[in-house]
């Protein structure tokens, strides 16, 4: 089954460092842009993920959600939201605290940026890491999200909610965004 | 109080999306449907065969709705479902009259079966010419239900741990040569997999099997080596095996060519057993397949079909029937009972059809006396 790919592992390998070297040598945003994506795209595929995972493309991802262009972290949260669908690269997300850097994703002004950070949230959602992933602020967050005329926003927030969510979980939330304890969380700022 | 916070950042968001579209905005038009620019700057290393633009693909902007622009607006909806229809089962098709097209074009929604006929149809048919025209085909996943979005998402998740699995049995098999004992290994890791699997998502659905997604497509090389062992297995077997006919495709893609050895994976024990003929066929044929010529091949498929026919026949002698017989047309399942219930009706009135004209001919025939000819 090794056919599906064209190139033998240590090929692929040595592709990959190659991009991570030259996204770290060059000092072209442009270039470094499309390094990020492509290696954002690389993590699609499931063959690529080992090497990935080597290379500590996750934590270059990681790094990238607190860059102050916005493709760089859309392409990094992007690129997270792929790799996360493995258990392996998951957890190693996970071990690097990845958490409050996706939650903070949930803020931005970009659609594909917070719909990424929402699956990848899903996919880091473990017995361990629950109460992290479903904090009552991002809950709230979900709430919001799920009444937008956004359909894809809507139903990815639904999933969530409904999915990784207990209803306790929910009805709280409810609760405190009528009060006066409304968290911020998903709220993007003004631009000025 | 609540409702005014909230109505008064989605107000301030408003004004800016008309500059920037945002999540929060109620528009028709998703930023996704454009058309990016090609990156022209990259350099040779990392410059693909197609240039594209920079973006980056996640299972988010995937769906099995595919949203078809330019089409030309001379009447070629049949031509145009006609070549979706190469790429897969379309579940649903309409033309979007309500979405702003440009002037002379139509704009149409196709809704695929299963994700990856849209994503190879998408290949296949985007920026390509019809009739005319330049066809530009997305992704339109803000057509999905939330069960639809939710089904995906654990599709794509069950894809790719099974998929790292099986890389991870790779690697197993590369190291030791004994094929028995991974197996036994891959038994054991595998099941405990499942269980976890089961736990985590309560919701589900045993029942629906990677609707989206094929487990790991074989290469073309590999898929020649199961059709020659196919060709090698008993008739019997291989009629039961193959139902639908296992002639090439023509897009040369390999959707629907997945053999079942890989389908059957809860199945550990025949699995096993499976995986391991299959390594062993591997070993055997691969060299000898990877320089076969087409004209083998092509006699190879003659040969095979020959024996189809052979094995109708021989099927039809039982029966107290004096006389060659055609060969009955081949149960297709086309995957859905509606479909079925189509199909089934369509042959019927195609029977009744024919067998017509058989009859008639011969009442015409039998009171007229032939008329002397002339010569």
């Amino acid at each position: 089954m090794a056919g599906k790919s064209h190139f033998s592992a240590s090929d692929r390998f040595e592709y990959l460092q190659g991009l991570v070297t030259e996204f770290q040598d060059t000092d072209s945003e442009e270039a470094k842009e499309q390094v990020l994506a492509n290696l954002a795209n690389f993590a699609y595929d499931p063959s690529n993920m080992e090497a990935l995972r080597l290379l500590q493309v996750t934590e270059l991802f990681l790094d990238m959600l607190t860059e102050e262009n916005e493709n760089f972290v859309e392409f990094g949260i992007g690129g997270l939201c792929n790799l996360s669908m493995e258990r392996e690269s998951r957890d190693q997300i996970l071990q690097s605290s990845g958490v409050p850097l996706v939650i903070s994703c949930l803020s931005s002004n970009r659609d594909e940026t917070v719909l990424s950070a929402i699956t990848t949230l899903m996919n880091l959602t473990t017995a361990a890491s629950r109460s992290e992933t479903t904090d009552s602020a991002v809950v709230q967050c979900m709430l919001r999200f799920s009444l937008t005329q956004n359909p894809r926003l809507r139903n990815l927030a639904s999933v969530f909610l409904e999915d990784y969510c207990t209803q306790q979980q929910v009805d709280r939330a409810r609760e405190e965004m009528q009060g006066q304890s409304q968290s911020a969380v998903g709220i993007p700022l003004p631009k000025d | 109080m609540s409702r005014l916070l909230w109505s008064l950042t989605s107000l301030h968001k408003m004004d800016r999306s008309v500059a920037n579209p945002s999540v929060w905005d109620t528009q028709q038009l998703y930023k996704h449907h454009e058309q990016r620019t090609v990156a022209q700057t990259r350099p040779k290393y990392r410059e693909g065969r197609r240039l594209k633009a920079v973006k980056v693909y996640t299972i988010n902007l995937e769906s099995r709705f595919l949203l078809v622009q330019g089409v030309p607006a001379i009447g070629v909806m049949t031509e145009l479902v006609q070549l979706f229809a190469l790429y897969g089962v379309i579940e649903e098709y309409r033309a979007l009259d309500e979405y702003p097209a440009e002037q002379f074009t139509e704009v149409y929604l196709f809704q695929f079966k299963k994700l990856t006929s849209a994503r190879v149809a998408k290949r296949h048919t985007d920026e390509k010419s019809f009739f005319g025209g330049q066809l530009h085909v997305c992704y339109a996943p803000e057509y999905e239900t939330v069960e639809e979005t939710r089904q995906k998402l654990q599709d794509r998740r069950r894809y790719v741990n099974r998929a790292s699995q099986n890389t991870a049995k790779q690697h197993n098999l590369q190291l030791e040569e004994n094929t028995v004992s991974s197996c036994t290994k891959t038994q054991t890791s595998a099941a405990p997999e499942i269980q976890k699997g089961s736990e985590k998502a309560r919701m589900e659905n045993v029942n629906r099997d990677d609707m989206g997604f094929s487990v790991l497509p074989l290469a073309p090389e590999d898929d020649v080596s199961y059709r020659l062992h196919g060709f090698e297995q008993p008739l019997q077997l291989q009629w039961t095996t193959d139902t639908t006919l296992p002639t090439e495709d023509k897009m040369g893609s390999l959707h629907n060519a997945i053999p079942p050895v890989t389908e059957k994976e809860t199945k550990q024990s025949a699995s096993c057993k499976k995986e391991r003929d299959f390594i062993k066929r591997q070993k055997n044929l691969s060299p000898s397949i990877r320089f076969m010529p087409r004209t083998t091949h092509l006699e190879s498929r003659k040969r095979k079909l020959e024996g189809q026919a052979f094995f109708l026949n021989e099927a039809a002698e039982t029966e107290t029937l004096i006389g060659p017989k055609l060969p009955e047309l081949p149960k297709v399942d086309m995957e859905d009972h509606s479909l079925n219930v189509t199909a089934s009706l369509i042959r019927q009135t195609m029977s009744k059809v024919t067998s017509v004209p058989e009859i008639k001919p011969v009442q015409v025939k039998t009171p007229t006396v032939k008329p002397r000819r002339r010569i």
